[in-house]
Formats: C-alpha cells, structure tokens, sequence
C-alpha cells in the first residue's frame, strides 16, 4: 500500500469523522460517575485524603466532557495523527498513566527523605536521652525498651 | 552541643553483636580517650547491648535504614557533639585499628579534610574477587573523568575533619552505597582528600552486594549518581 494515497487520508477522515455510538457514551459517563464515587468514598473513610483527589476529580470531569462534545478530542486526534477517537483516548491515558507515576514517583522519593531523617533524628535523641538517664543511675546503666 | 570529643571512632553495624566486642576492644587500644559511637541499623540481634556494654556510645536506628544512612546518622551526632575529627570503620574487623593513627595523622596536621585508607598506595596482598575489581577499576576511571585521583574510591575506613562532616551531613548523601559518587561531590566541593596505605582483612560476611540483580543495581545507581554529582554546580 502506497502511504502517499490521497484516498488513505480520506478515510482517515471518514473515520474521524464517525459518530460515536451512544453505547461509547454511556461507558465513558458510567467510568467518570464511579471514579467520582470511588474517589469521595476513599476520602470518606480516610484511605485518601482530599489534597491528592483534584487530579481524579478532573480526570473524571474531563471524561464527561470529552463524552459530551467530541469536538476538542476529533481535532486533537488529528494532531496526533490517530485515526480513530478511541485510540486517542487510549494514547492520552497512557501519557497520564506514566506522568502520575513519576510525580508518585518523586513524592515517594521525598517522603523516603524525610523517613530517613526522622528515624535517625529519632536514634540521636534516643542516644541522647539513654545517656543522660544513664547519668542519673548510681550503676551508670541506661537501657531504653527497644521499638 | 553536649561535650567536645576531639575524636570520634564510627562504626555501623547491622548484626555484628559476635564480632564488634573485639573491634570495640582494639579500637580503644589503639586510640585511648576516642569517642566510640556505634550506629545499629536496625539489627535484630543484640549487637546494641553488646557495644553498648563494651562502652561505646549507641545510636540505633528504629528499622534499617542502609548502610549510608547509618554513616550519616553518625556524621549527624558527632557535627552535633562537637567532634573535630572522625574515623569510621567497619563492625566486622576487616579494617584494622592500628591504622586509625595514621588516618587521623594528616588531618591533625591540618594537610587535608577527609582521608581514604586505600588497599592499593602500598602493595598489598588484599584480595578481591573479578566482580569487585572491575568494580574498583571502573569507580577509578569515573574519578580520573571528574578529576578525582583516588586508588580506593570503595573503601570505607576513611577519616574526616568537620568541614566533611557537615558536606556528608546533606540530603545529597545516598541511604545506601556512598561511593565515587559521594568523593566526587566532595572533591567539587574544595574538600581536600588523600589516601594513606592501610591493610585490610576480608570481610568474614558474605557481601551484601553479591546475588540477584544488585551488582547490576549497584553500577547503574553509581554511574547515575556520579553523573548527578558531575552535573551539579560547584560550590565553594
């Protein structure tokens, strides 16, 4: 097959150009509804708390409204140079999929950082205050329960 | 700052409760009136009763947090007490204490900040397995790349002055292996460095480098973590 066929870009077109199926639609508010729901049950019972759930709530958000109207997504998969609609959905999820884990990715890393220092802050003092409970002993020995 | 001991003699142990009475017993032979600071990384084991009873001073750490986290809890301490120098050795014996005079002998005499006690300035008959030469040898030619002439970039018997201290007392410092990575940091940031020939013993453990896919580990985070420290500007 020649690339170069002017008729390959027509139906790349026609396909861009295809409506989607109501079933499409359904799924996608169904899927944007129970990540709403999920999201707000996991904040009500403290599994995840509310400075982490912007970027869920939006990305629920953003699936409505891409559901709703296709005009924004038809004319980024024609930047893209997909050819079909589902198919940019796919590619852009993947590019949020890698983008969320590497910023998890970095706050774990940071967190791990401050795991550190507070545990051997922690040792420090530890070590400290065995010593000076050491110091008020007649037998100079000080022992802490471990933990 | 609680007292000032002049020298303080680091050493991280990670169970070593049947070995480090007797390193405790000739490092204070060896340098009377040191500060011995044992930093138990979350051993299981009683190595904390036991160095605490030989008289060294323990800091033990909640959980494990790594052999480099270790080092710097002890770093952290003896900025903190006001130590002005600082040896650090292994728990395990494989470096001898009758070397620790002549680490801390060019930093009394003001000639550097941090010294390496190397295997390979003076002949020795210190033998490493393949992996570990070639190991050496590629830590060598990244310190040649980044103006770093050290003969023993892997060693871990070195003494600091408090300048090192306080630079080994930054975030940058790794939780786990401190390597060339750590010496080329030092070196960007004007630390003075010299290696001083020492003997050492084979380490009576099995390393904790050996199995799985830690060696490969092992090289990949070196080679990224000097690439980082090359890449960062110099400090004064």
């Amino acid at each position: 097959m020649n690339p170069q066929d002017p008729r390959l870009g027509e139906l790349r077109e026609l396909f861009l150009a295809a409506p989607e199926s109501t079933q499409v639609q359904i799924m996608a508010w169904i899927a944007a509804g129970s990540l709403f729901v999920l999201v707000a049950w996991l904040v009500r019972r403290r599994s995840l708390t509310a400075e982490y759930t912007p970027i869920w709530m939006g990305l629920a958000l953003g699936l409505v409204v891409a559901s709703v109207d296709l005009t924004v997504l038809r004319a980024l998969a024609r930047t893209l140079g997909a050819w079909t609609l589902s198919s940019t959905v796919f590619f852009l999820g993947e590019v949020f999929l890698v983008a969320i884990c590497l910023n998890y990715a970095v706050r774990i890393s940071q967190t791990g950082l401050r795991v550190r220092k507070l545990a051997q802050e922690t040792a420090i003092l530890r070590g400290r205050l065995e010593e000076l409970e050491a110091r008020g002993r007649p037998d100079g020995s000080a022992q802490l329960p471990a933990g | 700052m609680a007292h000032t001991d002049a020298v303080t003699v680091l050493l991280p142990a990670f169970e070593e409760a049947e070995r480090i009475v007797e390193v405790l017993r000739a490092v204070a032979q060896a340098v009377p009136g040191a500060q011995l600071v044992v930093v138990d990384d979350g051993s299981r084991d009683a190595t904390a009763e036991v160095a605490r009873r030989a008289g060294a001073r323990v800091l033990r750490h909640p959980f494990n947090l790594g052999y480099g986290a270790a080092l710097q809890t002890g770093y952290k301490d003896a900025l903190a007490r006001g130590a002005m120098w600082l040896v650090q050795m292994d728990a395990d014996g494989q470096h001898d204490a009758a070397d620790l005079e002549a680490l801390l002998r060019p930093l009394r005499e003001d000639r550097c900040d941090l010294v390496i006690g190397s295997r390979f300035v003076a002949p020795s008959d210190y033998e490493m397995g393949a992996l570990r030469r070639t190991g050496r040898r590629l830590f060598e030619l990244l310190g040649r790349l980044s103006g770093l002439e050290v003969s023993d970039p892997t060693s871990g018997f070195q003494a600091m002055n408090r300048r090192v201290l306080a630079l080994y007392g930054e975030d940058f410092f790794p939780a786990d292996y401190p390597d060339i990575d750590v010496l080329v940091m030092a070196r960007r940031r004007g630390i003075r460095i010299l290696e001083v020939p020492v003997s050492m013993r084979a380490s009576p453990r099995r390393s904790t480098l050996h199995g799985g896919l830690r060696v490969p580990y092992y090289a990949y985070k070196m080679l990224l973590s000097w690439w980082a420290a090359v890449g960062r500007r110099r400090r004064p």
